[in-house]
């Protein structure tokens, strides 16, 4: 369901899973596109010979995909602010979802709060984090 | 909290260290939004009356240094999350101003030791002056067994 308005929003409600695009190819192309082009962000053989499981999907591309769910749940949602931490790596061509629950809802301000999370296939928290939004 | 980062926060907390003016590229900020999935037309689209960037792309523009000159390194320093705060939307095509001062130095203990954690924030102005939005790194390092 998509939500429009802050009156449709109830607390503890779960978000929509989203499952995002982790393929090596979009993480290469993002990191590429920030100037982060290093190998382990490309190239999975590399990445290995640095100690890594694999070639990473840069943080600020999982933060990205953090807000990409909540526009897909509010379009409409306004991101105030969102604090993630970094805990594990997410390794591309892995699948991975999204979850997120509302934690905090402020309708003097329109303000909704969420905690998100990143977990891989095995539901191993990889990246979690808050995130304030503003919803009409 | 421990004597050392005590004196680290007095001497270093809260004093610009970087200035850098960034050129918003409409072209890579609808590249970013899409591959972060977004699939709204205030991202994607430059005709979009609305059009700017996607709040977290400020997290992917880095200053010129991201510790003050003479800063002392604990150890290698590791990715532990990124903030974002935003205040106005960010409107590609436009240069914007980006000032960078430790926001934060706290540690903690584990099992391994200490790890020293820095908050850096850059701080980002339009050409009015306008405070648009602040972006938090967070670094940590564990430190080196004396």
């Amino acid at each position: 369901m998509s939500i429009s308005s802050i009156s449709e929003v109830e607390f503890g409600v779960d978000l929509p899973v989203f499952e995002p695009d982790t393929s090596l190819e979009t993480a290469s192309k993002f990191a590429t596109l920030v100037g982060w082009g290093g190998a382990r962000f490309t190239d999975h053989e590399a990445a290995r010979k640095e100690g890594l499981p694999g070639a990473m999907v840069p943080g600020i591309l999982s933060q990205g995909y953090l807000v990409a769910m909540i526009h897909n749940w509010a379009p409409s949602a306004e991101v105030k602010s969102i604090d993630t931490v970094f805990r594990a790596a997410v390794i591309a061509d892995e699948k991975h979802q999204i979850t997120g629950v509302v934690t905090d809802i402020n309708e003097d301000d329109k303000l909704v709060e969420i905690d998100i999370t990143v977990a891989n296939e095995k539901g191993e928290t990889r990246v979690f984090g808050t995130a304030s939004v503003q919803i009409p | 909290m421990d004597q050392d980062i005590e004196t680290l926060r007095d001497e270093y907390l809260n004093q610009d260290f970087d200035e850098k003016s960034f050129d918003i590229d409409p072209d890579t900020t609808i590249e970013y939004a899409r591959l972060c999935g977004e699939t709204a037309n205030r991202f994607l689209d430059k005709n979009d009356p609305d059009f700017q960037a996607s709040p977290t792309f400020i997290a992917s523009l880095s200053g010129g240094r991201s510790l003050p000159k003479g800063f002392p390194r604990f150890g290698i320093g590791m990715d532990a999350g990124k903030g974002v705060e935003c205040f106005s939307p960010i409107k590609p095509g436009q240069a914007i101003l980006g000032r960078t001062h430790l926001h934060d130095i706290y540690t903690k203990t584990g099992r391994s030791g200490r790890m020293v954690f820095t908050v850096s924030r850059i701080e980002f102005f339009d050409q009015a002056g306008t405070h648009l939005a602040n972006a938090d790194s967070r670094i940590v390092m564990r430190e080196k067994a004396k």
